[in-house]
């Protein structure tokens, strides 16, 4: 090992950054973790790379390696826009059509939509932008960013050079902290309880520190792409402005034309800080469902499609023309069983239902294989602090059918609601017949997502709890999250807002509350150890799977890149000569 | 004839007030808060009041009623909840996507539904006339859905004849639309072919064998004269009763071949209205589409009243 490199980065660390850094060199990170880690926290990638290359030239073990760090997670350079892909030789000029999920809002700070994020991620730009691997984050509008020793202290560097798209003035500081308080007084999910008002300051017109209401390990991802609704949009920007009525950003598209019904044109901002796009514009094409953005490309109407499901596009899966875009993805369904009341109140019930799940065949049947195995419990493989070792639950029927005998229940019959989403209703009819092995009688009741969500999931009344009028067993969806913060907080915890199975569990908060507040890479596995133990025994949901976000383009063109969240990139994209 | 229209937009004032009526109480059932779905489940209940009673959803009943009823006079329905879009400019660009591809489907079946309908009249109970009744019953029982999707895969993504796509690019020449057009109107024509053929059949074989028929027949006109002076303007009548129906169904958006087709018209903007519980949108949507029955309900009462003066007569007394 080369210790003299890795002691420049040593005595350059901040003690968070510290670490991370001896946490990889330990082993306790493989070198993927390392490098999201290491981009959270705002370790450079000469950093990264350098202290990578000491333990590789080692000849102790090297550090275990669930995947490379792929060649594009370099977070981009000041400056320079992200490279194209070099896969084909490419051509300057020309427009690429998007088929995207139509959005329900453009407000960038009220929008709650895959197809809102999508779009207004064309004009506006975050602190901290996408990796073109799609999973980390990389300098966007913010440079660098260092925590202080506890995490409760931020300090983002901001990228120079950046100009507002309306009238050429330049980007500072003050943008940025007017954004927060904007997001900070809209009641932002992510920043929810972590930034107050008045927490971001503007130190100089380059620099922001944010002072958080505790520690927080991953505070960038909430002011990154992540966290959709921190665009960040001009300091004078009013709040419930949409993106149509001012499309004023920094990002490399300009909006052209606008029809909520319809779609939006784009043309190359040549004033981006990132130089100039291959591509002269991006044409988007909205659509109400799937199917037919499948049908459009088929008929070679649009070239890349923003998000699809696998029963759906399945003919996109086989396409030899299809460059496929399957980002793993912390999206997944809760099964959830009121642990307060009725027929799953006892625990030995829960688990009984969950010890029924053919947990490979529903990721076969439903997602040709594109999902990864859940395990009753949120916290995805691919969060750094993920622990694989607890045990992961499979199908055991004369298991479920002792637990049910052990909480004297016999003849269990129940029905199992869910909204008419995508692949739920498929998903429902399977557990039925999963569950009938062990004696188990399910009635699934599929209805539109509006009743679904108001009478079953989550009826505004009564209020207090939060969906106590929940139904006693359902299916409900859940989007891409970057960090697992508001699955347990908003779906776990005692009184959260969506916690429809009324869990209430003072070891589970108790672990939650020290996650949150945990901010080096032990602290966060030790935590997430027992959320993971805790609500795999508990079992107030069943957490089959976690599926990936699928997208594409056509390989007429290369360099797209995409998140979990719709945001797809075109700012390196081009057309293949 | 004043007399006629005059009656006939007063009933139609009186039933757009009931419509009114009727749609403000469905969507003031529903059980929602405004300001909460517009903002969400975080925001702060400070900012969801603020924004109810910035939007007036705060204010008792009768009150959101009289301004129904004036949004209704005025036509002025504000911002959509959701989108922040103007209401009028979003549901009139629908509409006239709805109108064009309504018009071509129209414009499609009518001429060709009439003619096979005489024809079939004329050959009442020979093998073309029952070719035509069982052509017209097949296709007016195959939903658009099935025979758009089979357009689509056929002809679209198969031939690749036609975009399967129905939304032109912006500012695209006539030609250009109607290309954009022509599947998914060609479903639709499918259908009413059937209905409109069926009627025309059946309402020339009762007039060709009325005495007055019969009568031009024996005293000496030809049959294109008989069928032009006498048999057309009676027969046709059931026929404009049935189209004018069939506009105001075609102009409320048919949501499956909209879908199909990702084509914008009126149904997906008011499913998606639906949706998202946008109000003003679904509420001005269901008034526009209610004066598009009652507009093509008169037109077709004036048709029918020009066509034949006894019924226009009967109505002034």
């Amino acid at each position: 090992m080369d210790y003299s490199e890795v002691d420049k980065v040593r005595r350059s660390s901040t003690p968070l950054q510290l670490d991370v850094v001896e946490s990889f060199m330990g082993g306790r990170l493989s070198r993927r973790e390392f490098i999201t880690r290491g981009s959270i926290i705002g370790l450079s990638m000469a950093s990264m790379t350098a202290i990578i290359a000491a333990c590789s030239s080692s000849a102790s073990p090297s550090p275990s390696a669930a995947g490379s760090a792929p060649a594009s997670a370099a977070p981009t350079a000041a400056g320079s826009a992200p490279a194209a892909s070099a896969s084909a030789p490419a051509v300057t000029g020309g427009t690429i059509k998007v088929a995207s999920q139509k959005p329900v809002s453009v407000d960038p700070v009220a929008m709650q939509d895959l197809g809102g994020y999508g779009i207004t991620a064309q004009c506006f730009e975050f602190l901290c932008t996408l990796d073109p691997n799609g999973k980390d984050i990389a300098p966007g509008l913010a440079l660098s960013w260092t925590p202080n020793a506890d995490g409760t202290v931020w300090t983002f560097k901001l990228r120079t050079g950046v100009t507002w798209q309306k009238d050429g003035s330049p980007f500072t500081a003050d943008d940025v902290v007017a954004t927060m308080e904007r997001l900070v007084a809209a009641g932002n999910s992510g920043l929810k309880g972590v930034l107050e008002k008045g927490g971001a300051v503007a130190t100089d017109p380059n620099t922001v520190t944010f002072t958080l209401a505790g520690g927080n390990g991953n505070f960038p991802y909430l002011v990154s792409v992540f966290n959709a609704q921190t665009l960040i949009t001009p300091k004078d920007y009013v709040a419930g402005t949409t993106l149509d009525k001012d499309p004023n950003g920094t990002g490399a598209w300009k909006l052209a034309t606008y029809n909520a019904q319809t779609g939006a044109t784009f043309t190359r901002n040549d004033a981006w800080w990132g130089g100039k796009t291959p591509l002269d514009g991006t044409e988007w094409i909205f659509f109400d469902a799937t199917g037919p953005m499948v049908t459009a490309y088929q008929g070679q109407q649009v070239d890349a499609i923003v998000q699809f499901d696998v029963l759906s596009g399945q003919s996109l899966l086989t396409d030899p023309n299809f460059n496929l875009i399957a980002t793993e993805a912390a999206l997944h369904r809760q099964i959830w069983m009121r642990c307060d009341t009725g027929q799953f109140a006892k625990k030995e019930v829960r688990q009984a239902l969950a010890y029924t799940f053919d947990r490979p065949a529903l990721i076969q049947q439903l997602f040709q294989g594109k999902a990864q195995l859940g395990n009753d419990h949120v916290i995805w493989q691919g969060y750094p602090y993920f622990d694989p070792s607890v045990p992961q639950r499979a199908q055991d029927i004369d298991k479920a059918k002792s637990l049910l005998a052990a909480a004297g229940v016999s003849n269990l019959t129940a029905t199992l609601h869910c909204g008419q989403l995508l692949e739920i209703p498929d998903l429902a009819t399977l557990l039925k017949s999963q569950a009938s092995q062990a004696g188990i009688t399910l009635n699934v009741a599929v209805e539109s997502l509006t009743t679904f969500y108001g009478a079953q999931w989550c009826p505004d009344k009564p209020a207090d709890p939060p969906c106590s009028g929940a139904a006693e067993l359902g299916i409900v969806d859940y989007g891409h999250r970057a960090t697992p913060d508001v699955y347990l907080n908003a779906a776990l915890k005692t009184k959260g807002i969506w916690n429809s199975s009324q869990y209430s569990s003072p070891a589970f908060d108790q672990a939650f509350k020290d996650f949150q507040t945990a901010v080096g890479v032990d602290a966060q596995k030790a935590a997430c150890t027992k959320i993971e133990t805790i609500l795999n025994d508990d079992t107030p949901i069943g957490l089959p799977y976690f599926y990936n976000y699928l997208a594409g383009t056509s390989k007429s063109f290369n360099g797209v890149y995409s998140s979990a969240l719709g945001q797809m990139v075109f700012s390196a994209a081009s057309k293949v000569a | 004839m004043a007399r006629f229209i005059s009656r006939r937009l007063l009933l139609a004032l009186i039933t757009l007030w009931l419509l009114a009526t009727i749609v403000f109480v469905i969507a003031n059932v529903l059980p929602n808060d405004v300001g909460r779905t517009i903002l969400g489940p975080f925001a702060p209940q400070e900012s969801v009041d603020a924004l109810n009673k910035r939007l007036g959803t705060d204010q008792p009943l009768i009150v959101q009623y009289v301004n129904a009823m004036k949004s209704v006079i005025t036509f002025d329905y504000g911002d959509s909840y959701v989108t922040g879009q103007p209401v009028l400019p979003t549901l009139a660009a629908a509409i006239g996507r709805s109108a064009k591809l309504a018009g071509l489907a129209l414009l499609i079946t009518i001429p060709l539904a009439i003619i096979a309908g005489l024809y079939a009249a004329r050959r009442r109970d020979r093998p073309s006339d029952r070719a035509i009744v069982l052509l017209g019953v097949t296709s007016s029982s195959i939903p658009e859905f099935v025979t758009g999707t089979i357009l689509v895969v056929v002809v679209g993504v198969q031939l690749k004849l036609l975009p399967v796509l129905a939304t032109p690019p912006p500012n695209a020449d006539i030609p250009t639309q109607i290309r954009y057009l022509l599947m998914p109107a060609t479903a639709m024509a499918i259908v009413y072919f059937g209905y409109i053929a069926r009627m025309t059949r059946s309402g020339t074989i009762e007039v060709l064998q009325s005495d007055y028929a019969r009568t031009a027949t024996m005293k000496g006109l030809t049959t294109s004269q008989t069928m032009r002076r006498h048999v057309l303007r009676n027969a046709l009548i059931p026929t404009v009763a049935v189209i004018a129906v069939q506009i105001g169904y075609l102009f409320g958006g048919i949501i499956a071949v909209e879908k199909i087709f990702n084509y914008n018209g009126m149904g997906q903007t008011m499913l998606f209205a639906a949706q998202q519980k946008d109000i003003p949108m679904l509420t001005a949507g269901a008034i526009v589409i209610g004066i598009v029955y009652m507009l093509a309900t008169l037109a077709a009462d004036m048709t029918i009243a020009w066509m034949n003066p006894r019924i226009r007569l009967e109505a002034e007394r």
